[in-house]
């Protein structure tokens, strides 16, 4: 006898149908899954045959195979443990499946029947539409994000014995609902606020301008100036998440299963703060069954890098291309996933080695090679993606015991809006977004300068050593600028703004 | 094997098939031999063939009897059972393989009896 019962498994983002075939055949007790299943899907049967058993109901003693179609995508993770458990359970006739063709089943089994969380909850409830099932059943601590999407029944259940009655319609189960406006709305509020952190006006004023124009960040400076506290405090002023992008992003944390239990979906944008020793494979993701890395949890967010040059060499360098591109796509030799990667960098440095070069106060005991060497593990090619560069000094003690507070987030958000608002009328057309992704000869139409802004860029080249490459970056900053400032034209401090901001064009140091 | 070690399993297996009986196997064959080796107990109950090993100990320095089947034993055991149900053209029936583990004291008196269903699944094929 044959009987099926329908799941679903994530590859990459998007999730796909899997039938959970069973047939019981005549001979020796046997239980044998097939279809691609990995190691935790192969243990099944010792957690299936428990949990059937200590729920009460009898396991067939003849050979069982299971199969779970499509047979050649591979598949991972315990999530089919309840699949399987109810097709056997049709085969013995304790449920009838014939019903249950609406139905998506997820689920992880525990030896007594208790059913126990599984990851990627939201995604498959996403693609449900598309498979044209109707009514979900998973684990109950998982029920609440699969409840945010529309036009399907969500049923959260605990144990098997749970999920068999509810079948049998002997017991009624409550319906999960949520309102997702209303939760992505009480998510929608940050804990920090720039309005905490005491002086640096000059590097506020930096980000603000990053956060404008989608410019990536470095931020250069002794130890304890605060620079991380402001990273933090990025996210808070760019303009806020829509709803979009906020399912997009909690999508990637439900199949990486750290969505947060009491949020249910992320309203605000994600601040990822990778330690400097992670590796490759964590930061883009990887693994043989790939699974989002840091840059793709970062999505719709920012990526904080904290002491740039001491991640590894390889690190940085896989780094640049999903910084152009906006997603990553890994190569596997069974498949190709790609993951979405929307973030902005801000990367955080010490001048030398001591971390004391730039302070007055302090005296850096750097020899000049190490100071050469220490700045020479950022690449140039990954400086070339940092728009902005900006030295973050030590606060003096005025500013420290100063009992004012600084602009708020919100005031500063409501300008990156304007300016925003203003790109994206003037880019439309071209599918970029921000100024930070023109191509030269988009700058050229759209950056133009007033005649004295022109003499002080040409001063800036000649005189200060700007490369051609600085160039490009510091005409990108500027128009920014201008449109945090309502003008079309750039004008003269608008250039001489955006120079302050190309710190390691200067030859400063080293 | 001594004169004393058959006497053991002899016993052993004539205590299993009356205590199969009591529980409401039909014993259709005993020592059943084939190319392989020989099938203890060959029974049926409620449909199913179902080939039982016995294992008699007199001592139990060595542990339970049961303990004394191994992975190689339980393979012998699937082919012996393939073997009388190729014989026999029950390829597709359903079968199993029980053990009778039986502990005897030095005059061949049951001291314990333990019945072990299902006790070999197939992970060979």
């Amino acid at each position: 006898m044959i009987a099926k019962i329908y799941s679903s498994c994530v590859l990459g983002v998007d999730a796909y149908e899997v039938t959970a075939e069973v047939d019981i055949v005549g001979g020796l007790p046997h239980f044998n899954v097939v279809g691609l299943p990995d190691a935790a899907i192969k243990e099944s049967r010792d957690r299936i045959k428990s949990a059937i058993k200590n729920s009460g109901y009898s396991f067939p003693t003849t050979k069982i195979i299971v199969n779970l179609a499509p047979a050649d995508i591979r598949k991972e993770g315990a999530s089919f443990d309840l699949p399987i458990a109810l097709s056997i359970l049709a085969t013995e006739n304790v449920i009838d499946f014939s019903q249950l063709n609406d139905y998506i089943f997820c689920g992880e089994l525990s030896l007594d029947g208790k059913i126990k969380p599984i990851r990627g909850a939201l995604p498959i409830a996403m693609a449900m539409k598309k498979m044209g099932k109707k009514i979900f059943i998973l684990p109950k601590k998982n029920s609440k994000e699969a409840a945010t999407v529309k036009g399907i029944a969500v049923y959260p259940v605990s144990t098997l014995n749970e999920v068999v009655d509810f079948l049998n319609k002997k017991l009624q189960l409550n319906q999960e609902e949520m309102n997702l406006e209303a939760i992505f709305k009480r998510n929608s509020k940050y804990k920090q606020d720039f309005n905490d952190v005491k002086g640096q006006e000059h590097v506020k004023r930096g980000l603000e301008v990053a956060a404008a124009g989608g410019h990536n960040v470095l931020l250069i400076g002794p130890p304890g100036s605060g620079k991380s506290m402001l990273a933090k405090r990025l996210p808070t002023i760019l303009s806020e998440m829509t709803l979009e992008e906020g399912l997009e992003t909690s999508a990637i944390h439900s199949i990486a299963g750290i969505l947060p239990d009491d949020k249910v979906i992320i309203g605000t944008r994600p601040f990822r703060a990778p330690h400097h020793t992670i590796s490759d494979a964590a930061l883009l993701g990887g693994g043989t069954n790939p699974s989002p890395g840091e840059i793709s949890l970062a999505h719709n967010g920012v990526l904080f890098m904290d002491e740039l040059p001491e991640f590894k060499r390889n690190v940085l360098g896989v780094l640049r291309q999903p910084i152009e591109d906006g997603h990553i796509t890994i190569a596997r030799v069974a498949n190709t996933f790609t993951y979405p990667a929307k973030f902005m960098l801000i990367a955080a440095m010490n001048p030398c080695l001591c971390g004391y070069f730039t302070d007055p106060k302090r005296e850096c005991h750097c020899t000049p090679f190490q100071i050469q060497n220490y700045l020479s593990r950022v690449s140039g090619p990954l400086l070339d993606r940092i728009d902005i560069h900006l030295e973050v000094p030590r606060l003096k003690y005025e500013h420290l015991t100063d009992k004012r507070r600084g602009e708020q987030s919100c005031e500063i958000r409501k300008r990156v809006d304007m300016a925003r608002n203003i790109q994206n009328k003037r880019l439309c057309g071209h599918g970029v977004l921000f100024n930070a992704h023109l191509e030269s000869k988009e700058l050229e139409k759209y950056c133009v300068l007033e005649k004295e802004a022109e003499e002080l860029l040409k001063l800036a080249i000649l005189e200060l050593g700007i490369s051609a490459r600085a160039y490009d970056k510091i005409l990108k900053v500027s128009r920014t600028i201008a449109d945090l400032d309502g003008k079309d034209i750039i004008e003269a401090h608008h250039i001489s703004e955006a120079i302050s901001y190309r710190s390691l064009d200067r030859n400063l140091w080293g | 094997m001594g004169r004393e070690k058959k006497d053991t399993g002899n016993a052993g297996e004539r205590i299993a098939a009356s205590y199969l009986r009591k529980k409401g196997y039909r014993v259709v064959e005993s020592n059943y031999r084939t190319i392989f080796g020989e099938i203890d107990i060959v029974a049926r109950l409620a449909g199913i063939i179902v080939f039982v090993e016995v294992k008699t100990r007199t001592t139990s320095s060595l542990g339970p009897p049961y303990l004394s089947i191994t992975k190689v034993k339980e393979k012998h055991m699937i082919k012996n059972a393939l073997f009388y149900l190729k014989a026999h053209r029950l390829m597709n029936a359903s079968w199993r393989i029980d053990i009778v583990s039986v502990k005897l004291d030095q005059a061949l008196r049951v001291e314990n009896i333990e019945l072990i269903e299902n006790a070999v699944e197939d992970d060979y094929i």
